[in-house]
């Protein structure tokens, strides 16, 4: 989605801090298709994954004082809460992040398989030149950034030592934002 | 830790990924606020991730946000009736009616002019004449097809509402022949697209946008009824303005969509 600049992030940010509801209301036309993605990575369940994002952007307007710009963007903050509330509501249905890892050995491809599947009528372009990460920078990323994934799970999941996963993942956001040019 | 020690360190990333633990989180803030160096690089790092979050942005159910507002008890001013569902049965008998009758109309309108002309030229060009005759026996012809989709058994009409970059008023109707799966749109309440650029629609068919095809303009005017791609089934169908000759995905905004 191409972002339509009506609010900076300063102004969005302040007006949400005053419980603007227009303000809430482009909020999420902006982003609930990016924070859907994340969900939908995680959750296969169609109807868990609906009240997910549900719940997601209620916590969002409820705690938004706690948001604080001086500890990173307000996607930073959301797509974090996206996470981590998805790790919860999949444990309380007795879903275990870990199990899911160890049942599924497929868990990997799965992650990029899905990501294929999108189309907002958006964010092509991106997409384009995010295809040119190599397949473990990509998996690497998008284990932690859509599956929630802790460095001890990556590892075991890509069979790399643990003391490596931070600098791998350094090298691929590296050449993640020299794609995107950041 | 110096500056450039924590951002070679990969923490930065971490921290972008919320993957810190509460020490490391600490030393993130505090060297980002020491440091206008670390910031920046924090900063960056974290927009090309929202980036590429954006990249993988999925179609959302459209009735959760309504369901939010509510919950929430505020007010949306700004509806998502862009993406609402356009219930088949709400297209009442009066709207496919007033269609078949003013494609009727249409219909005598040609034959009169068809009338007109001959009467005019008469005297003149045969030759003209007959070929004029042609051109509306044939535009006669399509008239009757169209009629004949509209009014087809099979036909399953969609409205398509605007959406919020498209004016109020501006709408298009898909028939979707369920027998052999043809789709035809009449994308006449369009408004003329730019100079150099098109229409273009697409069906979403397991959440992804499937070019559908062209529609096609002449003289600045957006032509009636005509036939798109094939669709055995899809979920939505959304009409995006392209540059002209269309595009292998879309990068737009949809202007008007329904959704089965």
């Amino acid at each position: 989605m191409q972002i339509t600049n009506k609010y900076s992030e300063e102004e969005l940010v302040k007006r949400l801090q005053n419980q603007d509801e227009n303000a809430f209301s482009y909020l999420y036309d902006n982003y609930a298709a990016a924070l859907t993605g994340v969900i939908t990575r995680m959750v296969d369940d169609e109807h868990l994954a609906e009240d997910i994002l549900q719940e997601t952007f209620v916590k969002i307007w409820n705690n938004f004082k706690q948001y604080d710009s001086s500890k990173g963007r307000l996607f930073t903050w959301m797509i974090n809460i996206t996470r981590n509330h998805t790790i919860d509501m999949l444990r309380s249905k007795g879903y275990k992040k870990q199990q899911k890892i160890s049942d599924d050995e497929n868990v990997v491809s799965n992650l990029r398989d899905k990501s294929s599947y999108i189309e907002r009528f958006d964010s092509i372009g991106i997409r384009k030149k995010v295809q040119n990460l190599k397949p473990d920078q990509k998996i690497i990323i998008d284990l932690a950034y859509f599956g929630g994934y802790t460095q001890e799970e990556i590892s075991k999941e890509m069979k790399i030592p643990l003391g490596t996963v931070k600098t791998r993942m350094r090298s691929a956001i590296l050449e993640l934002r020299k794609l995107l040019q950041f | 830790m110096n500056k450039e020690d924590i951002i070679s360190s990969g923490l930065l990333e971490l921290y972008v990924l919320g993957e810190t633990t509460e020490a490391e989180t600490t030393l993130v803030i505090t060297m980002c606020n020491q440091y206008l160096e670390v910031k920046t690089e924090l900063l960056n790092i974290e927009i090309a991730m929202e980036q590429y979050a954006q990249a993988h942005a999925m179609l959302y159910p459209t009735a959760v946000k309504n369901n939010i507002f509510v919950r929430l008890n505020i007010t949306d001013n700004k509806p998502v009736a862009e993406q609402k569902l356009s219930p088949i049965v709400n297209l009442n008998k009066y709207k496919f009616f007033a269609a078949a009758c003013a494609a009727l109309l249409l219909a005598s309108m040609f034959i009169n002019v068809f009338f007109y002309n001959k009467a005019k030229n008469a005297d003149n060009k045969i030759a003209a004449i007959a070929s004029k005759m042609e051109i509306i026996e044939r535009e006669e012809a399509e008239e009757k097809e169209e009629l004949n989709i509209v009014r087809s058994k099979y036909s399953l009409p969609l409205k398509m509402t605007a959406a919020e970059i498209a004016p109020k008023d501006a709408d298009a109707k898909i028939y979707w022949l369920t027998n052999t799966g043809e789709i035809f749109i009449d994308p006449s309440n369009l408004p003329t697209p730019p100079k150099g650029m098109q229409y273009q629609l697409w069906a979403i068919v397991n959440g992804k946008a499937v070019d559908a095809g062209l529609i096609i303009s002449k003289d600045g005017k957006t032509l009636k009824l005509q036939q798109m791609k094939t669709f055995g089934k899809a979920e939505a169908f959304a009409v995006t303005i392209e540059v002209e000759g269309g595009v292998k995905a879309s990068k737009e905004k949809p202007y008007v969509s329904t959704k089965l």
